[in-house]
């Protein structure tokens, strides 16, 4: 374990995330975890990372961070400004950061949230067999001004290494997504149902613990109350507003509003990496 | 003798996850049901599940792959009898200081039911409550049902911090708040119990389907206990 990096200027949201914390959820703890897993995925991939080694997940830029150590990264996800010490660095690829050297996210340009991974992986405790952070929980702490991230390996790695552009996700501003029925889309009207698959839905606003659209107001034959139950990052409830929320990986395990739809597990880091006026169409499928 | 249990109505949410429905009711009879079908389902499935998450009247499998349900039905017309044993329904006894320094909002749940302090405690104490739900916060047991003289609505404006181990209720139901946080239920009192502590070795105080019965407790017991408490 050693000092990487010092946090300069916290940004929009920052959390350390692994794979997320499974076997825990009937106890009302979600799984939390990286929420472009397909991002998240691929930084450790280029690092040659074989466990469940932890990102720094970014939402839309703001960061600043000032090396401590000599290290090795890598930058995944929504295509960004990154800089170190003010020049422009690519994404997708190793990089290298000296002791005082500045690393700067300025923003993102398609998508949402990026992941910063050095080389071993970040260091945190384990809660509950993973490394992810869940304020809600009080399991770790989002990122601050102030703070030092540590590394869990003190070997560093110089081969410069990669992903290939043709395999790197991207982001579109408009995105068709793969849903299946949720339990109670059988309860929604004829016109909602329709509603449902025709509307293009826009992205108002979100966190880690779910996204809100608009595009159309969603309604029950005839309204009635439901008993909360399980529900999961994807699954797609309605409140009264009629107005769709998408539950995100920090969501809560169990929820009272009918669930008209949940998102395809490989979809999800469509979903994920939604920003304002982004928009979304579902498409809904058999399981 | 025992009454065989219907196979619960199966639908798949995704491709990794199982929900099975029961009537769309709470009661006792449905959480026992409920609580019942999870182990099975625990049992049955052991390798290909990763979780399992019940409610009031569902059972959501979190499974690794794709599993059969027909044998499962068979299995579960089989079996159910031998599980019904493993299945403890004897009462969690837990401590409850019911002292104005903790209890925040008796002062309105008096004004609202017309109850004396007193009454408020007594009809709290009498019930055996049931664990129906896990949720909000890690650890959250939503607990029913309440007597219907102490359902009072939330606040209308949620707290920004309720201390951990704060004793609720809201509506028809009561909760203990395992950790710090924001909350609306109308706090009644304390236990020097911890709900959630993750350095135990079973960091979950309660688990859906238990029964849990209050105990009153004085403040000077609370400080005794609260120190003791692990």
């Amino acid at each position: 374990m050693r000092p990487l990096l010092l946090v300069r200027k916290q940004g929009v949201y920052g959390s350390l995330q692994d794979q997320g914390r499974y076997g825990y959820r009937a106890y009302g703890v979600p799984t939390a975890g990286a929420m472009d897993r397909r991002s998240f995925q691929a930084s450790h991939l280029i690092l040659g990372h074989t466990d469940n080694e932890t990102s720094l997940e970014l939402f839309i830029g703001g960061f600043e961070f000032e090396a401590l150590a000599e290290a090795t990264y890598v930058l995944t996800g929504a295509e960004s400004i990154c800089l170190v010490n003010g020049l422009p660095i690519e994404m997708w690829k190793t990089f290298q950061l000296k002791k005082g050297d500045r690393l700067t996210i300025q923003r993102v340009v398609k998508g949402a949230i990026l992941y910063l991974t050095p080389y071993g992986g970040f260091q945190a405790e384990q809660q509950l067999g993973s490394r992810s952070c869940f304020p809600l929980g009080h399991m770790g702490e989002s990122l601050q001004k102030g703070h030092i991230l540590y590394g869990q390996s003190v070997a560093s790695s110089t081969k410069t290494r990669g992903l290939y552009a043709p395999y790197r996700p991207q982001f579109e501003s408009h995105r068709v997504v793969r849903a299946f029925k949720g339990p109670h889309f059988h309860l929604f009207s004829i016109e909602s149902q329709q509603q449902f698959i025709e509307t293009t839905f826009q992205f108002v606003s979100g966190n880690r613990m779910g996204y809100y659209l608009k595009g159309g107001v969603l309604q029950l034959q005839q309204p009635r109350d439901i008993l909360s139950e399980a529900t999961q990052f994807g699954t797609i409830q309605v409140p009264k507003s009629g107005e769709p929320i998408v539950l995100m990986a920090d969501a809560q395990t169990v929820g009272g509003y009918p669930i008209i739809a949940t998102v395809h597990e490989d979809d999800l880091d469509q979903i994920a990496q939604m920003r304002r006026l982004d928009t979304v169409k579902f498409t809904l499928m058999e399981v | 003798m025992q009454r065989m249990i219907e196979f619960p109505t199966a639908f798949w949410v995704s491709q990794y996850t199982i929900r099975f429905a029961f009537q769309e009711e709470i009661s006792a009879e449905n959480s026992r049901n409920v609580r019942l079908f999870r182990t099975f389902l625990q049992q049955a499935l052991s390798a290909d599940l990763l979780e399992v998450v019940a409610s009031y009247a569902t059972v959501t499998a979190y499974v690794k792959r794709k599993v059969a349900l027909q044998p499962l039905r068979e299995q579960w017309y089989a079996q159910q009898a031998s599980i019904e044993v493993s299945v403890s329904h004897t009462p969690i006894q837990i401590p409850l200081c019911y002292d104005e320094e903790f209890a925040l909002d008796m002062q309105r749940v008096m004004d609202y039911t017309g109850l004396a302090y007193e009454q408020i405690k007594q009809l709290h104490l009498a019930k055996v409550y049931r664990v129906y739900v896990i949720g909000f916060l890690p650890g959250f047991p939503y607990l029913g049902e309440l007597a219907e003289a102490l359902f009072v609505p939330r606040l209308a404006k949620p707290r920004q911090r309720v201390a951990a181990s704060s004793v609720g209720i809201g509506g028809a139901q009561t909760g203990i708040y395992p950790l710090d946080s924001p909350g609306g239920w109308n706090i009644i009192g304390k236990t020097p119990l911890k709900l959630f502590q993750m350095q135990r070795a079973q960091p979950f105080l309660l688990d859906v389907g238990d029964c849990i019965q209050f105990y009153e407790i004085t403040k000077a017991e609370f400080r005794q206990m609260e120190v003791n408490s692990y």
